[in-house]
């Protein structure tokens, strides 16, 4: 039924999982925004952050600050792997064998994490503080929701002010103009590419827990859907743009809770093809999304 | 100061510049002059390492840097402004001019040098805070420059610094240029603007489908007659 309350609980699950998206999106964009590669393999950072989380906190019993610090340390540690091992030598190269290079090494991961984890999905728990559940007049929500919120926020701020106010933010979004110019400047761009894959991967790696955190199940390919999502939200806020990607993120999140509200309860389970099917409206109407600009000439 | 001895450039297996030397002096203003598809830019572009030469020598304040990739060598004093200036647009005019100083560390220099930049362009002050791609062509060429002379040069290569502006804003931006020049910068100008070039220069090169065709002082390449043809293309 569509009552207030029920709009304002929808609304609150788009918050939650768009917050999500648009971390997913905004570690995209900046890999993007340097390489001009759609980073595929950051799928796999979602998948690794939930498993290791999984390992340190339910199988070691580690405390839950250790564990998510611990998880943001092996996501970054895996950017500085991906940065080494996969792109330095196709960096210069044809776009195209870092994309394959890309999906590749998310291929990869995924087979090498179905290997040691096998198929089966595990539950996924988190501290019992995490786990309450409050109930209000317009909205039921658990303290992981405002978890989430609140760190993606905190996260997007201060990515926001890194790339904004700091010397090396700035240097970051000259690269990503040009690259080239950005070298002669001094700019050393090997080390903005690799700051750039340290710091989504770590994000990312966060992103896993959270995910886990709010199906309350991880799989060897959750990463997969996840990734794919965050690139439909870069494309619904303009590609390049990384306060479009945030906002593309929400978009996504919401539009995805109403199309599971609205449609009769059979069609939930085809949430992720309406998602393509909003994909493809957007890329009709508006082909350069929200904030999206038109590439510039060099 | 810059000694290019014999230096070949390729794009993949199609040469751009064969066999070329050239030398600048401290404190001197040369310039290189030529046709389209000369391989002016090309040259300017070796001796700022943005592409490296396949065969032959570079030299700078005495070292080989050869090897050197651009951002080690913009450390070492060397800064290019390029063709079409590639300002970031979508910086804003003052972050336009700090990425100039990125590789320094001395902040009262550089305090001192955004002070000289906006007392030779005092429009840059005024659009301070404004995104770079909404300055007219001939205040980016300035934004460039300034960027340029952020980083504290000891040479200036500078790509054609005329193309695309009015005549009036381009003898501007040339009385600039000399003012630079006098503060004890030396500098390496690439023209197709050849009358303007030739009226700063003290020392001018002729390219020609990527070789060196001829070089001396202004007045007497300017006398030669046979090189004049051939930048012409009669």
């Amino acid at each position: 039924m569509l009552t207030p309350e029920y709009l304002t609980q929808q609304i609150f699950n788009g918050i939650v999982f768009g917050a999500m998206y648009a971390l997913l999106a905004l570690g995209m964009t900046v890999i993007y925004g340097i390489l001009r590669l759609i980073h595929f393999a950051h799928g796999a950072l979602i998948t690794v952050g939930a498993f290791c989380f999984y390992l340190f906190f339910m199988v070691f019993g580690l405390p839950f600050p250790a564990a998510i610090a611990l998880i943001i340390a092996v996501g970054a540690l895996m950017g500085v792997v991906l940065d080494v091992v996969a792109y330095k030598k196709a960096v210069g190269g044809p776009e195209v064998s870092m994309l394959i290079t890309s999906l590749g090494f998310y291929i990869f991961i995924e087979n090498l994490m179905k290997l040691i984890v096998t198929p089966q999905p595990y539950a996924f728990h988190t501290p019992e503080y995490l786990d309450k559940i409050y109930s209000m007049p317009m909205l039921t929500f658990r303290t992981i929701d405002i978890f989430i919120i609140v760190i993606s926020v905190a996260i997007m701020v201060f990515f926001q002010l890194f790339v904004k106010k700091t010397r090396m933010g700035t240097a970051m979004r000259a690269t990503s103009e040009s690259g080239e110019a950005a070298r002669m400047l001094g700019i050393n761009i090997n080390r903005i590419i690799s700051i750039s894959f340290i710091l989504a991967s770590a994000i990312a790696a966060i992103t896993g827990f959270m995910l886990g955190a709010k199906y309350g199940q991880i799989a060897y390919n959750m990463g997969f859907m996840a990734g794919v999502k965050a690139f439909v939200a870069i494309v619904i806020g303009g590609v390049g743009s990384i306060p479009g990607a945030m906002l593309g993120g929400f978009i996504l999140g919401i539009l995805e809770m109403f199309s599971v509200a609205f449609l009769p309860p059979g069609y939930a389970a085809y949430r992720d093809g309406i998602v393509f099917f909003i994909l493809i409206i957007i890329l009709i109407v508006k082909p350069s999304g929200i904030f999206g600009q038109r590439e510039v000439e060099s | 100061m810059l000694n290019v001895r014999d230096i070949s450039v390729y794009y993949g297996v199609i040469p751009a510049v064969r066999d070329l030397s050239l030398s600048v002096e401290r404190g001197q203003l040369a310039t290189i002059v030529g046709a389209n598809g000369a391989g002016k830019t090309t040259t300017l572009k070796a001796i700022m390492g943005t592409l490296l030469p396949k065969r032959g020598k570079i030299e700078y304040k005495g070292a080989d840097v050869t090897e050197f990739p651009a951002d080690r060598r913009a450390g070492m004093g060397i800064a290019l402004i390029p063709e079409g200036r590639q300002i970031f647009a979508r910086l804003t005019v003052k972050e336009n001019l700090l990425l100039g100083a990125y590789h320094r560390r001395d902040k009262d220099g550089v305090k001192k040098d955004q002070a000289w930049i906006y007392d030779l362009f005092p429009v840059l002050q005024e659009r301070e805070t404004q995104l770079a791609g909404t300055l007219s062509g001939g205040e980016q060429q300035m934004l460039a420059l300034g960027r340029g002379l952020m980083s504290h040069p000891e040479l200036l290569l500078l790509d054609e610094p005329s193309l695309g502006l009015a005549p009036i804003i381009v003898s501007d931006i040339y009385k600039v240029i000399n003012e630079i020049n006098k503060s004890g910068i030396t500098i390496l100008l690439v023209e197709q603007n050849i009358n303007m070039a030739m009226k700063v220069a003290d020392y001018a090169y002729i390219m020609e489908t990527g070789m060196l065709r001829s070089c001396g002082s202004p007045e007497e390449v300017m006398n030669r007659e046979s090189i004049m043809k051939a930048y012409l293309g009669e």
